[in-house]
């Protein structure tokens, strides 16, 4: 029975900060295994194949970002990486190797149990056989390429509607500005995010109520934006 | 980059100056002159009339040059006109005394001047290095409070933990959350004043007011959900160069503050345009600002007197010198008034072209 809980990988090397991730996530029915370093890590995560990884970005040994590129390298586990406020770049860094999402910290527990949820669901769904996605009154038909907000059909241009698709098929996960100009204007273009705020801005006034206060695509400030799941 | 760009081009800009008030007040005191051509013996007053534009010119540029200057263009010039032989250059022994007196004036003036110009310099550092200290004895008061608080706690749940009920348990641990939270905050303030300090670790990006005000919004609702804030933007997309992490702390104490300290009820939140500037301003509906809080307002010291008796308003102070320091640094400017019919109005502008910074 034990083995069907989902198995966590913290890679922590404070002491009281790990023990904390450790007790909740245990009381929440995950199964943790523990690293206080990145070789130690890099050792593990072969034998046990954890289903997600959570990677503090201020380890001592070695760069976290090392950690992440030599997983990438095999795997596509969740990686989710817990940072400082001021290490803004080193977030964005990382989300471009290939994490999927961060955590700030201070945290709270609920923010980073949603996070590992949203992480682990993704990791099993495959996105792009879902036909619809659904926020509150936000509908993104992904095969009719069309968007509703209630019952009125949201005109967005061919521009605004990927941007938007990207954000629905990765729903609950922030993407960063380079992913999304990648995904929208392919991945050769310059990566000036000017064009995406003004897209965005646009397509905030078409599906948002009141564009300063948005329920469905939040900003990310300095790194990206992540749509609201349901 | 732009630092440097600009530190030379404000030594450009005096030189500049400096110039154009040596050439003007030269040009003053040959026009004044020329009339005394006119009266028998005028040119007795002529030294008189250059020494007051040496003095002139001496106090009001910088280094000795343009003062040492206009002394020997004085001189040439009442040697030329007033002296006979007129209009050729033939110095007296009492033209030589003139000079050297002409030349002194300059100089010692021109010390003075770099003397009172060092002055004002150590003043102003004095006075920083005073506020930066109220702000630090501040600090260190109000992060004794929680701490003792916290330590209380947990040893209190430490040493007794069967002895308490499970509802004392975790009222104490919630003390305990609450007080921790608070610090963080506290922290994250410090954290930017320092990194402020230094306006050269300030690195502007173009920013969409809209999202930040509206990250901002978020945050705070996460922290206090039964707070109602009404936002308002502008139809066009606004882009703004700042630190949106700092701008979004600033937003996030203002709000706080309506909060805590005025026990505001509703806040609104607006976003407007003005000429070359974006305006946000914080308006709520609470008790508003005493009026002996004002001089204090934006230097760390507001709510310190009350703070013994209420510790709801502690934090109100920094949050507040968090927030003039960072629009400073952005080259914005800050205000605050009472509103009617209730309530306190916080004001801040961020110039839209980053050539406004810090002038």
């Amino acid at each position: 029975m034990m083995d069907n809980k989902p198995c966590v990988l913290i890679v922590e090397d404070e002491h009281n900060i790990l023990s904390f991730m450790r007790t909740v996530l245990q009381a929440n029915g995950y199964r943790v295994i523990e690293a206080s370093d990145a070789a130690q890590a890099l050792n593990m995560i072969p034998s046990h194949l954890p289903d997600l990884m959570i990677l503090d970005l201020g380890l001592p040994d070695a760069d976290g970002m090392d950690v992440i590129k030599s997983v990438r390298s095999w795997s596509r586990m969740p990686i989710l990486v817990v940072s400082a406020r001021d290490q803004e770049r080193d977030k964005v860094t990382a989300l471009d190797l290939g994490a999927d999402d961060y955590v700030t910290k201070p945290f709270g527990t609920s923010e980073l149990l949603a996070r590992i949820r949203t992480e682990l669901r993704h990791a099993q769904t495959i996105s792009s056989q879902e036909e619809a996605f659904v926020s509150g009154d936000l509908t993104v038909d992904f095969f009719r390429r069309r968007v509703f907000v209630g019952d009125q059909e949201a005109h967005l241009t061919q521009n605004e509607f990927r941007i938007v698709t990207a954000l629905a098929r990765n729903a609950g996960r922030v993407m960063t500005y380079d992913q999304l100009i990648a995904e929208v204007w392919g991945p050769n273009a310059l990566s000036d995010n000017q064009i995406l705020r003004v897209n965005m801005a646009n397509i905030r006034r078409k599906l948002e109520k009141n564009p300063a206060a948005p329920r469905y695509i939040i900003t990310e400030i300095g790194v990206g934006y992540r749509m609201n799941e349901g | 980059m732009v630092r440097v760009m600009r530190v030379n081009n404000m030594k450009q800009h005096t030189a500049v100056s400096d110039a154009l008030i040596f050439l003007l007040t030269m040009a003053a005191a040959v026009g004044a002159s020329l009339p005394l051509k006119l009266v028998r013996d005028g040119g007795v007053y002529m030294p008189m009339i250059f020494l007051a534009a040496v003095l002139f010119i001496a106090r009001f540029t910088s280094g000795y040059i343009y003062g040492a200057a206009s002394a020997v263009g004085g001189i040439l010039w009442i040697s030329y006109m007033f002296r006979q032989p007129y209009y050729e250059f033939d110095f007296l022994y009492g033209d030589l005394v003139m000079f050297a007196c002409m030349l002194a004036v300059a100089l010692q003036t021109s010390r003075m001047t770099q003397q009172l110009r060092e002055q004002e310099g150590a003043y102003a550092e004095a006075e920083r290095e005073r506020v930066r200290g109220n702000l630090l004895r501040a600090v260190s008061h109000d992060l004794r409070t929680p701490l003792t608080s916290i330590l209380g706690a947990t040893s209190a749940i430490l040493e007794n933990g069967d002895a308490l009920t499970s509802e004392r348990r975790t009222e104490l641990i919630r003390g305990v959350y609450e007080d921790s939270e608070w610090l963080i905050r506290m922290v994250e303030n410090l954290l930017l004043i320092t990194k402020v300090e230094g306006a050269a670790q300030i690195v502007k990006r173009s920013e969409a007011v809209e999202e930040v005000v509206a990250e901002a919004v978020a945050k705070f609702q996460k922290h206090y959900p039964d707070s109602v804030i009404e936002v308002s933007a502008p139809e066009d997309l606004l882009m703004v160069p700042m630190d949106a992490l700092l701008i979004e702390q600033v937003l996030f104490n203002l709000l706080e503050n309506a909060v805590l300290h005025g026990r505001a009820k509703r806040i609104e939140l607006n976003v407007l345009r003005s000429d070359g500037e974006a305006v946000l301003e914080v308006r709520d509906d609470g008790r508003g600002l005493q009026k002996a809080d004002f001089p204090h307002l934006f230097d760390g010291y507001m709510g310190r007197v009350e703070r013994a008796s209420s510790d709801d308003s502690r934090n109100m102070g920094i949050g507040l010198s968090v927030c003039l320091s960072i629009i400073q640094a952005h080259g914005g400017r800050m205000e605050a008034k009472n509103v009617r019919p209730s309530g306190a109005l916080f004001r801040f502008t961020l110039p839209m072209e980053e050539a406004d910074d810090g002038q």
